[in-house]
């Protein structure tokens, strides 16, 4: 497997070239990749707002945002400006320091996920070796955040929005989690990078996604839940909740919420990019392209394009799957609470279950095909 | 055993039809994407309204009586009529007339009633204010004139859908002299003399 | 010292300082909310320590099960029955909190006993150990199949004890109004209740 460009080594290896040592180099370099991460994050939420908007109006024959900006590309941005200059108002009966503190722990886990997303060989924060696993446990810790703001508004709708949050993300989580399983049984490894490389070789016929059809929809149908889109928008369901959890925040704490519900959203488009449909991989494999330009695997130009069509592929992947998340939210109503929670034990679960046994037995009968 | 499998089968069938409803409202959202926006660009684009459009009301001062039919007719009594009988002319003298188009349905009763047509309907239905006191009327305010949407050089004037050529569905770009779908009540008017005329002649 | 060391110290003395004093607060706050919410603080400080042992795997599952299922049943279980009730003072109260206190104290200096009299054997090498995972699932199924079977089984109990009590109809035979006790529970509509003893197969369809 070819390394392809290794932008630490390069950066470590220039300042240290210029007189640093190689620890205050390392320092140096290490918060650049988390800076750009977030910035990434935020830009890409203002981009999935967008299309959002822009592809709600074009399903209901409507223009959508227009003048701000060309083809109002601005919108979210003055949305987000807005949101920064409201007043930031705490009910008069509400437990301020858990009212503030719930947008942020709703958040935060939702950013360090972050750490795992690869965007090519050594286009990643940090290649943990618990990679999925990272980001499963990280978005177990969202619903306390969803608790503590349910509970601090004092609100009869944020509490139960609260709960319902709660309630849903602790049942997706689980055939979610089995999905995953199942891909990390085929991969031999957690890590995102293994389960790419896994996934690499034959183009668009090696990805996972024709080994795993049943735990690809799973998967999609869990982290829709996951990230409380319609039709499982449940918890700020606003016929009957008003907003759920969010009723009483405005301003800033709003915001976060806000940011964190597209972050998620942007954030599982890309784990099943990542997991299902082959990460950085081009449809046609790379090594086969390079043969009929005639250059070699290792050419520098190769591996620069190559990068940058990587990340191309990634987004791509990701906002095509955005995109049918969008669709779905005008196709599809609002389940009830109950058919939502039988969706997801008496469904989403045996499935998933069973998806995982005949995923290893497969790997026992043919370990060629689904990883030795 | 075998009820077992065919309750699992049933399950499986199930679950099939509903993905496939799920992917035929797919394809219905998918295929609205790629159709034309039907909305009105307000306030750069603007219908033109119907003949019949029950808008603002407009008042003549000088041809009202105050009969105060208006006031009779109306579901909630409205219009205010101040008249002074003046005795040297033996005839009411009207000295204010206003109507609070915030509480106006625009039933255009008071229209119809009329005996002298002071009262009409026109096509103005911007009436957004600051102050809701600001849409009491007065006669003077009554008397004004809307500006005709066709005439205003700010906006695109669009035709209602029922005042296009048949077949065509979209107001833009249409030839100033397309002919709407359907006869106009001249012609529709013409015929009928017509056919008056001929069976008179029998 | 360089300077992962230094980030290594004062992480450590961060997340130590975090841990008690959520734990602390568990304990010694009125407010059960409160102590619900700090005790995910401690979970989590948890989770670092064991990040700084080098124990990845260990460390995401405590805050996938701790943090992300135990502590949220628990805030769950708080919010379903919160009842906002003043404390009443229970009389002779100095008994207890001197017997809790001895037990803690008891239990503190057997630990700590045990950890100074252990001989911990240090690992000098700075070398990360990868594959930690690895490790404990060999374990697992080789020389601690026993206990992990053991504890499967547990669950597996608890599993089923909870879909008994979740369906009502296989209560056990239990007085009317043995169930109207209403101090901690919500209303909820009294449903007919088939004894355990009587004959299943005349309610199943």
């Amino acid at each position: 497997m070819d390394q392809g460009i290794d932008l630490q080594q390069t950066f470590i290896q220039s300042l240290m070239d210029l007189g640093l040592p190689a620890g205050a180099a390392k320092t140096v370099w290490m918060p650049l990749p988390m800076l750009l991460m977030i910035i990434g994050a935020t830009v890409g939420v203002l981009v999935s707002v967008w299309l959002e908007r822009k592809i709600s109006a074009a399903v209901q024959q409507r223009v959508g945002p227009e003048f701000i900006g060309p083809l109002g590309v601005l919108a979210p941005v003055a949305d987000g400006l807005k949101l920064i200059f409201k007043e930031d108002t705490v009910p008069a009966k509400a437990d301020p320091l858990l009212f503030t503190l719930g947008p942020v722990i709703v958040v935060i886990p939702v950013f360090l996920s972050y750490l795992i997303v690869p965007f090519g060989q050594n286009l990643i924060v940090t290649n943990v070796g618990m990679g999925v696993f990272v980001w499963i446990a990280l978005s177990s810790v969202v619903p306390i955040g969803l608790l503590m703001s349910g509970y601090a508004s004092n609100n009869k709708y944020a509490l139960l929005g609260g709960l319902r949050a709660a309630a849903q993300s602790i049942s997706y989580e689980i055939p979610l989690a089995l999905a995953v399983m199942a891909i990390v049984l085929m991969s031999n490894s957690l890590s995102t990078i293994d389960i790419v490389n896994q996934q690499s070789g034959y183009g668009i016929l090696g990805w996972n996604i024709w080994r795993q059809p049943i735990g690809f929809v799973i998967f999609w149908i869990a982290a829709l839940a996951e990230c409380e889109r319609i039709p499982f928008d449940l918890p700020e369901a606003e016929e009957e909740l008003v907003a759920g959890y969010q009723t009483e925040y405005s301003g800033m704490k709003f915001a976060l919420f806000y940011l964190g519900s597209y972050v998620n959203l942007v954030l599982s488009a890309l784990m099943v990019a990542v997991l299902y449909l082959g990460g950085w991989e081009l449809p046609i494999p790379t090594a086969l392209i390079a043969n009929w330009l005639g250059v070699g695997e290792t050419n520098a130009w190769l591996e620069i394009v190559g990068a940058s069509l990587g990340i191309t592929m990634t987004l791509l992947k990701a906002y095509f799957l955005v995109f049918t998340a969008i669709l779905l939210r005008w196709t599809v109503p609002r389940v009830r609470i109950d058919q939502l929670l039988d969706l997801g034990w008496k469904f989403l679960l045996p499935i998933s279950l069973v998806n995982l046994l005949v995923t290893a037995a497969l790997k026992i009968a043919f370990p060629g095909a689904f990883g030795g | 055993m075998l009820k077992f499998l065919k309750q699992v089968g049933d399950y499986a069938k199930e679950t099939v039809q509903a993905a496939k409803y799920i992917g035929q409202g797919l394809a219905v959202t998918f295929d609205h994407m790629r159709r034309r926006p039907v909305t009105v660009q307000y306030p750069y684009e603007k219908l033109i309204p119907s003949e019949r459009f029950r808008g603002r009301i407009h008042f003549e001062f000088d041809k009202c009586i105050s009969c105060e039919v208006c006031v009779r007719v109306c579901p909630i009594n409205l219009p205010v009529v101040d008249w002074e009988f003046n005795p040297a002319t033996k005839k009411k003298q009207l000295s204010h007339y206003s109507i609070d188009f915030g509480v106006c349905i625009f039933c255009g009763n008071c229209v119809e009633y009329c005996p002298t047509n002071c009262l009409s309907m026109t096509e103005e239905y911007e009436l957004a204010v600051y102050d809701r006191h600001e849409l009491n009327y007065d006669s003077v305010a009554l008397g004004r004139l809307p500006y005709k949407v066709t005439d205003d050089p700010m906006v695109t004037a669009l035709r209602e859908f029922l005042y296009l050529p048949e077949g065509v569905m979209e107001p833009h770009n249409l030839p100033t002299n397309a002919r709407r779908a359907g006869q106009r009540p001249e012609e529709i008017l013409a015929q009928d003399l017509a056919q008056q005329v001929a069976q008179e002649e029998k | 010292m360089n300077l992962a060391e230094g980030v290594q110290i004062v992480s450590f003395g961060l997340l130590a300082a975090m841990m008690l004093g959520a734990a602390l607060g568990v304990v010694l706050l009125s407010n059960v909310v409160y102590s619900a919410f700090l005790l995910a603080g401690a979970f989590i400080s948890a989770a670092g320590l064991y990040l700084l042992l080098n124990a990845d795997f260990v460390a995401m599952a405590q805050v996938l099960v701790y943090v992300g299922a135990v502590n949220v049943l628990i805030i769950f279980a708080i919010m379903l029955v919160n009842k906002r009730e003043d404390f009443t003072p229970i009389p002779q109260a100095w008994i207890r909190k001197t017997a809790t206190a001895v037990v803690c104290a008891g239990l503190f200096a057997l630990l700590s006993t045990m950890v100074l009299a252990t001989p911990w054997a240090i690992s000098t090498d700075a070398t990360v150990p990868s594959g930690s995972m690895v490790v404990i699932g060999k374990h697992f199924f080789t020389d601690f199949l026993l206990p992990f079977e053991l504890a499967s089984v547990l669950l597996l109990m608890a599993l089923i004890g909870a879909i008994v009590l979740a369906r009502r109809e296989f209560l056990p035979d239990l007085e009317e109004a043995d169930l109207q006790q209403t101090m901690l529970t919500l209303p909820e509509r009294p449903r007919e209740l088939t004894p355990a003893g009587s004959n299943p197969g005349s309610h199943s369809k």
